[in-house]
């Protein structure tokens, strides 16, 4: 992989549009930007911190710090590294660290404690971080250039129409976001929209979030000369070409009892001394800079964001009334640590986020992922359809295959070999959104044993997603024959309290009852 | 269920890698895949049985990585050795749930 950073300024056809901004910074930044070092600070699924830490040591040669604060973790990279940093598949977004306070001592008094944050704005080390943030800018400016590219394809037009239940499911899944639980002006993803078309041109959210995942998508592939795609227009339109001024606006989680203001509070005065600082011109929906103020308890980052959208649902395009984010299920995958060759079975896989996350990150691994509802089906194999249109070489017509099948089964009756399968990986039913409590009473039982049967004795393992903990436990008691609980991760999907089971299979044969199979 | 019988098939390119396909050979009940070969029409690419040191064998693996992985069923049906019972495959998902009486 090239180093995407310093390539950037170079391009032909970019150079004009932008003379006097980025260009400006730009050769200055690719000479920087070998030296230039940026603290990253990542939002990860709460609970899989450790999972990211590894991925981030493994992929970028990093280590991490996990913050007290749930769900972060932070490590140092140089800065041309940020395509790579795109690519963490455990990550949901991702801000580049103006400074971090261990021990922030907040004054008692309410307009004491924010005058506080309003002078802080002056001293802060702004500089480096902003370049951090303008090289980001280039970057996806990139996949601005591939998006509208494809967006001509019909395969993304047929999706987009395919609209109906497609698209009322994307409004749901868009309030899912849990991040930004105390920002008040939760509207990102209209936010980002808006950089591309600032002729006004409106979307339904529902399709906003698909386009969206085609260009967050993008970041996986090679960050490559694209001089051929897009268009001077493009460049003329986002406008950072000129000596425009930039919009921004704050967002202030805040966590803890001794805070004597609240997040919209700071979130105000902190931005008000940030509008003095820079001149920038505050602007709650359409901005090019968001400043994150994220204060726990005496822990302070002050931060800029480099998404605008959650990576989380990068693989999917057909959404279903429950889609697991794809980080989640990178998580869980890690989890069980997947050998190359392993069997891999995911036998409620609804859109199958799960599996497709799996053959897209083990490729050396096969993948099965099966339902018995036709529609879940239907929308796996769409939308392992839409990666493999992804994955399209331009040479050649036909996609290259990845190892991943779908088939429509009934978990009960797997029509698998005893002992034949590594690892079973699923989202369970939670009996809220699909199924009932009453049925998971029955489900899980029947689920267990038959995951059992499948997965082989001693080296098999299963890392198992429910909300419905204690209906899952009562049924692991009864199978403990055959499933050793090994470890437990507490996870938030959704807003809801979720547990991810790792279970390992003993050694323990499973009886053979199915005589059809 | 096994003896696909294909209405239309699709073969797609995928990325071999031997050391996988070596590994799935002990896992495979040989006899079935080669009769599934034979009734999408390709029996002599598979040998009656996987010959000592076919871990070695590029020739061999490839084509059983091109049998295993390349060969798509996009439709027709497997049929059940012992009930007879013919399973659908439409636009590449087999359907392999029973009804209520036969379970």
């Amino acid at each position: 992989r090239s180093v995407g950073a310093v390539a950037l300024p170079g391009q032909p056809g970019m150079a004009e549009a932008e003379a006097a901004g980025d260009a400006g910074l730009g050769p200055a930044a690719a000479q920087d930007g070998a030296e230039l070092a940026a603290v990253i600070g990542a939002t990860v699924p709460t609970g899989f911190e450790q999972t990211a830490a590894e991925e981030v040591r493994e992929k970028l040669g990093s280590a991490s710090r996990i913050s007290k604060d749930r769900g972060k973790i932070y490590f140092e990279v140089p800065a041309r590294s940020l395509p790579q940093v795109h690519r963490l598949r455990s990550v949901d977004n991702l801000f580049v660290v103006v400074q971090e306070f261990k021990d922030y001592q907040f004054k008692e008094n309410k307009e004491d404690a924010l005058k506080d944050l309003e002078d802080l704005v002056k001293k802060l080390p702004w500089t480096d971080p902003l370049k951090v943030w303008e090289l980001n800018n280039s970057l996806k400016k990139k996949k601005t250039k591939r998006k509208k590219h494809n967006l001509q394809s019909p395969a993304s037009r047929g999706k987009l129409s395919d609209g109906g239940e497609e698209g009322g499911a994307d409004q749901n899944n868009t309030n899912d976001q849990e991040d930004c639980a105390q920002n008040p002006v939760a509207v990102e993803p209209t936010g980002g929209q808006d950089k591309e078309n600032p002729q006004g041109v409106t979307s339904r959210n529902g399709v906003e979030e698909e386009e969206e995942d085609n260009e967050q998508s993008e970041v996986k592939a090679e960050v490559q000369a694209s001089s051929e795609s897009g268009s001077k227009a493009d460049e003329a339109q986002t406008g950072e070409g000129e000596a425009k001024v930039l919009r921004f606006r704050v967002t202030c989680n805040r966590a803890g009892d001794k805070h004597s203001f609240t997040s919209n509070e700071a979130a105000r005065d902190f931005g008000g001394a940030v509008q003095e600082h820079f001149q920038w011109k505050a602007d709650m929906t359409h901005f090019d800079v968001e400043v994150l103020l994220n204060i726990h308890s005496n822990e302070v980052v002050v931060g800029i964001a480099l998404t605008e959208e959650s990576l989380h649902r990068r693989n999917i395009t057909h959404f279903g009334p429950t889609t697991l984010r794809s980080t989640l299920a990178y998580g869980m995958l890690r989890l069980c640590d997947p050998q190359p060759t392993d069997i891999i079975v995911d036998p409620m896989c609804g859109t199958g986020a799960i599996p497709i996350e799996g053959a897209a990150e083990w490729p050396c691994c096969y993948h099965i992922a099966g339902d018995n509802n036709p529609q879940a089906v239907k929308r796996a194999a769409n939308n392992i359809s839409s990666l493999l249109r992804k994955n399209e070489s331009k040479d050649s017509s036909t996609a290259l295959g990845v190892p991943l099948d779908v088939i429509q089964w009934d978990i009960c009756r797997l029509p698998l070999r005893t002992g034949s399968v590594d690892i079973v990986v699923t989202d369970m039913p939670f009996g809220k959104r699909i199924g009932s409590k009453k049925k998971n009473w029955d489900l899980y039982p029947a689920c267990l044993m038959e995951m059992g049967r499948i997965c082989t004795p001693g080296t098999g393992r299963a890392v198992l997603l429910t909300q419905d903990k204690k209906c899952f436990a009562k049924a692991l008691s009864r199978v403990g024959h055959i499933w050793r609980r090994a470890q437990t991760v507490w996870v938030n999907v959704g807003g809801l309290h979720a547990a991810v089971y790792l279970l390992r299979r003993t050694s323990e044969p499973a009886q053979d009852t199915r005589p059809f199979w | 269920p096994r003896s696909p019988q294909a209405a239309e098939v699709r073969v797609r390119p995928v990325p071999f890698n031997a050391a996988f396909v070596s590994r799935l050979v002990p896992r495979l009940r040989w006899d079935a895949l080669r009769e599934a070969a034979e009734s999408l029409g390709r029996p002599s690419e598979l040998p009656p049985e996987p010959s000592p040191g076919y871990e070695a064998d590029e020739e061999f693996l490839r084509r059983l990585h091109h049998v295993l992985l390349e060969v798509e069923v996009l439709e027709g049906s497997l049929q059940c050795p012992d009930s007879g019972r013919r399973f659908p495959i439409s636009r590449g998902v087999p359907n392999l749930l029973l009804s209520e009486d036969e379970a």
